[in-house]
Parts: C-alpha cells; structure tokens; sequence
C-alpha cells in the first residue's frame, strides 16, 4: 500500500513537472508572437483596451500587465506612435503603427511565412 | 471604484518616477473601460469580491509595475559571461591571497602552542566566507553599473565580452596546451636530457658545501667575514635535498631503462614529487625557535641581537609564503585531478 501510495505521488509529481514544463515552453512559443499580433492589429488605431479585446476576438489572449507595456515599449522603440483623445468623456491613449513600425512589420511578417513554411516542411 | 483607485495608487508607487503620471493615467482608462464592460455584462456594479478577484488575476501591483521598467536585470546576458568569468578569478585569487597573508600571520606571531595556532586556523576558515561575500559583493556592483550605463549609453559603453566580436579561431590556444605536456608523448632525446640535467644539478648541489662561490658567486668571499653563520638545521635540510633529487634522477633512469619514456608524466608521480619537497622546507619551518641563523661569536649579541631575530624573522615569513604557495598548489592539483577522474567517471556511465 505504501508502495502503491509513493508510486502515485511520484506519476503525480512527474506530470505536474510535464504540464509546468508545456506551459513554460509554451508561453516561450506565445511571446515570440505577441509582437507581430500586437502590429497587425495596430494597423488601425486601437487604445490598449480595445486592442485588447481584438486580439482575444481573433483568438489571441493577452493579459493586461503584458500588453499595455508593450505598447510602451514599442512605441520607445519607434514602431508606434500615440496620442491623447477625448472619447465617451474619458481621456484615452490611442497606438497606431508609424512609418518605421509599417516596415519592420513588413519584415517581420515574411519572417514570420518563412518560419512557418519551414516548420510546415520539418512536419 | 475605490479598490480600483487603491490599486493604481499601488502600482504608481513601484513605477519609474518620471512616468508615473503618465503610465497611470493611461492604465486606468483601460482598466475602467474593461470595468464597464464586465458591469455592462452583469448588469450591475461588481461586488467588492468580484472586484478582488478580477484585480488579482491582472496582478499585483510590483508585478504589474516591473514590467514598465526599462531594465529588468543587474547583469545582462551579454555582460554576465564576462560576469562569472571576472568572479571566478577574483574569489580564487583572494582565497588565495587571504590564506597565504594568514598562514605568515599565525606563523610570525611566535604561536609555539598548537592549540592557539589551531585556534587561529579556525579562525581564519571561519572568515573565508565573509571574505567571497565581501568581494562577490564588490564584483558585482561594478558589473552592474556598467549594465546601468550600458541601458543609458549604449553607443559610448562598448559591450565587455570575453570572446569580443574580433577574435579569431588562429588566436586561440593549440589542443592540450591548457594540460601543459600533460598529453603529449615525450621524445627520447628530451628524457635524456632530463636525467642529464638532473645529474648535473645533482652534482651542483653536492659541491655548493665545498665551493660556496657556486651558489653565492664573488659573494661568497664576502659571506666570510659576516659575523653570522647557518643554523645546524640546514644539514638536514640540504640533505634532504640531496635525498630527493637522488630520488627524481633514479626515477627518470629507471623510465629510460624500462622503455616508458615515451609515456607521457605521471600526474600522481608530479604530486608525489611536490609533496616530497615540502619536507626540506619543513625541516627549516621546525627549526628549534626559528632560529635559521646564529652568531659566530655570541658576545655579538648585544650589538647584533636585533638583527639578527630580524633575519631569521624575514627568512621564516619567506619560508612560510613558500609552503603556502606549495600547499595551495598542490590542493589544487589534487582538486583537478579529482574532478578529472570524477568527469570520467560520469561520462563512462
């Protein structure tokens, strides 16, 4: 019984560690596509709520602490530029790609076909 | 909603100063537009645990706030092999150091009593930690200031790197240069001159009693008319000298005759042999009350007295950095070749 007992905490143990391993590796895969998610959809203005909900209607779920820093970060970059408006009586932030962020996307989308034509063939 | 506003007030705490406005600011439009939705949603404000819980899954407030920070790290990944690198060296270096200036201390305080030397080792391995906290600690805040100016000032801080962006394959060091001759297969003419070498040496050593301008050059007409002359522990100690050399010159015969020359040096031999020249050395450490010199006329000592306990003072701190040197080495040798025969014991599983 204490055999049986250790061999499910271990199998138990042993998955946990699996599904802790697939998530980070799989938050790894995510993180290497918010960045062009987030530029596709800035082709049209968004502020960071509205982007928000975009992305999770077209099937990419970013959390809040992720996003509205990446816009930050983006727009420090040069690839975004912003502006303050007034809208529904309330003061908002909206993000657009600027000339340079319409290039780079340009790039890193081809990049992006030619990974995934490369790992289309790997499979 | 007053959670809300204690929320953002939080996280304004944690955020760059020069951003704070700005970041929070921004961060509530959204965060009040996503609360309208959820309401517009229930039909109804949210409760005070609705409300917590939806605050909990964004995040806590440092969490949500070290995202807005430029630099996330003290040391970069481009800095951090230079980093270890840097670090290795350092705490081997004061180890080394820290040791050897505490072996001469305890030695030169006249500890004739074991129990208080031993003590004072003691002593010494208790503050060995202190001693790598201290210069961890001074490593890695220069680390990470140049990180903080590398952030600030990319075009003016050129990246430190060990390998730098110019290296060349050409530059670096050939195969088993690092092991010294440890791998490569010896000639036999260069055993020869080995056991040549060593035989001369052998003789130069047996003749320096009878010809001291040998050793000493046009001094040692001078040495004639010092008022000091060597302890009587020397004798032991040159022929032990004698001893090992005698010793090192047979092994090497005995190599050539049997034919292994050709096999490359025996570590455990190049031990063996290290460990057997800390024994002359040895002898002159316990010599009787660290005397290594005396006068030729003991009624000198009134004149000479000071003198001469200086000398044989600065000959034993001289003898003992010596050893310490021998001893570290040697543990170190001894450590290489453990992990040595430990790695190949992992990778033959």
């Amino acid at each position: 019984m204490c055999h049986t007992v250790y061999f499910v905490q271990c199998m138990g143990y042993s998955m946990t560690l699996t599904e802790n391993l697939f998530e980070n590796l799989r938050l790894e895969l995510r993180r290497g596509c918010l960045t062009l998610a987030v530029l596709a959809q800035l082709k049209q203005e968004h502020y960071g709520y509205t982007l928000r909900k975009a992305l999770a209607g077209r099937g990419m779920e970013i959390d809040e602490s992720t996003l509205y820093p990446l816009l930050r970060r983006l727009e420090a970059q040069g690839l975004l530029t912003s502006e303050w408006r007034e809208e529904e009586k309330r003061n908002k932030r909206f993000y657009r790609l600027s000339s340079d962020g319409e290039q780079i996307f340009a790039r890193l989308l081809e990049e992006w076909n030619q990974i995934n034509t490369s790992i289309a063939n790997l499979l | 909603m007053e959670l809300l506003d204690r929320y953002l007030q939080a996280v304004r705490k944690h955020l760059p100063w020069e951003r704070q406005d700005d970041i929070i600011a921004e961060l509530r439009a959204n965060l009040e537009a996503q609360l309208e939705d959820k309401e517009a949603e229930l039909g109804r404000p949210l409760t005070k645990e609705e409300a917590e819980e939806w605050l909990k899954q964004i995040g806590s407030p440092i969490q949500v706030a070290a995202r807005y920070q430029r630099q996330q790290y003290l040391i970069g990944p481009a800095l951090f092999p230079t980093y270890s690198y840097i670090l290795k060296l350092v705490l081997t270096w004061a180890t080394v150091i820290y040791l050897i200036a505490s072996v001469v201390t305890i030695a030169t305080q006249g500890l004739g009593v074991e129990a208080l030397a031993g003590i004072s080792l003691v002593h010494v391995a208790l503050r060995l930690p202190w001693i790598w906290l201290v210069n961890a600690g001074i490593v890695t805040l220069i680390f990470a200031l140049v990180e903080r100016a590398g952030a600030r000032f990319p075009e003016k801080i050129y990246p430190l790197a060990p390998m730098p962006a110019q290296w060349s394959p050409l530059d670096l060091p050939p195969v088993g240069a690092e092991d010294g001759d440890w791998r490569k297969p010896r000639s036999f003419t260069k055993s020869l001159l080995e056991v040549f070498f060593g035989c001369l040496l052998l003789a130069y050593i047996l003749l320096v009693p009878h010809y001291p301008f040998l050793l000493f050059g046009p001094g040692a007409w001078y040495l004639h008319s010092l008022p000091y002359l060597l302890a009587p522990v020397w004798w032991p100690f040159y022929w032990c000298l004698v001893a090992i050399n005698v010793l090192d010159v047979a092994w090497k015969l005995v190599d050539l005759a049997r034919g292994a020359w050709q096999k490359r040096k025996n570590p455990v031999r190049h031990l063996a042999m290290q460990v057997l020249s800390l024994i002359p050395v040895g002898i002159l450490l316990a010599a009787p009350e660290h005397k290594l010199f005396l006068l030729k006329n003991p009624a000198d000592a009134a004149t000479l007295g000071g003198s001469l306990v200086a000398a044989n003072k600065g000959a034993f701190q001289v003898l003992s950095i010596v050893v310490a040197l021998v001893i570290l080495q040697l543990v170190w040798m001894g450590v290489k070749m453990g992990l040595n025969a430990y790695r190949k014991r992992v990778a033959a599983r």
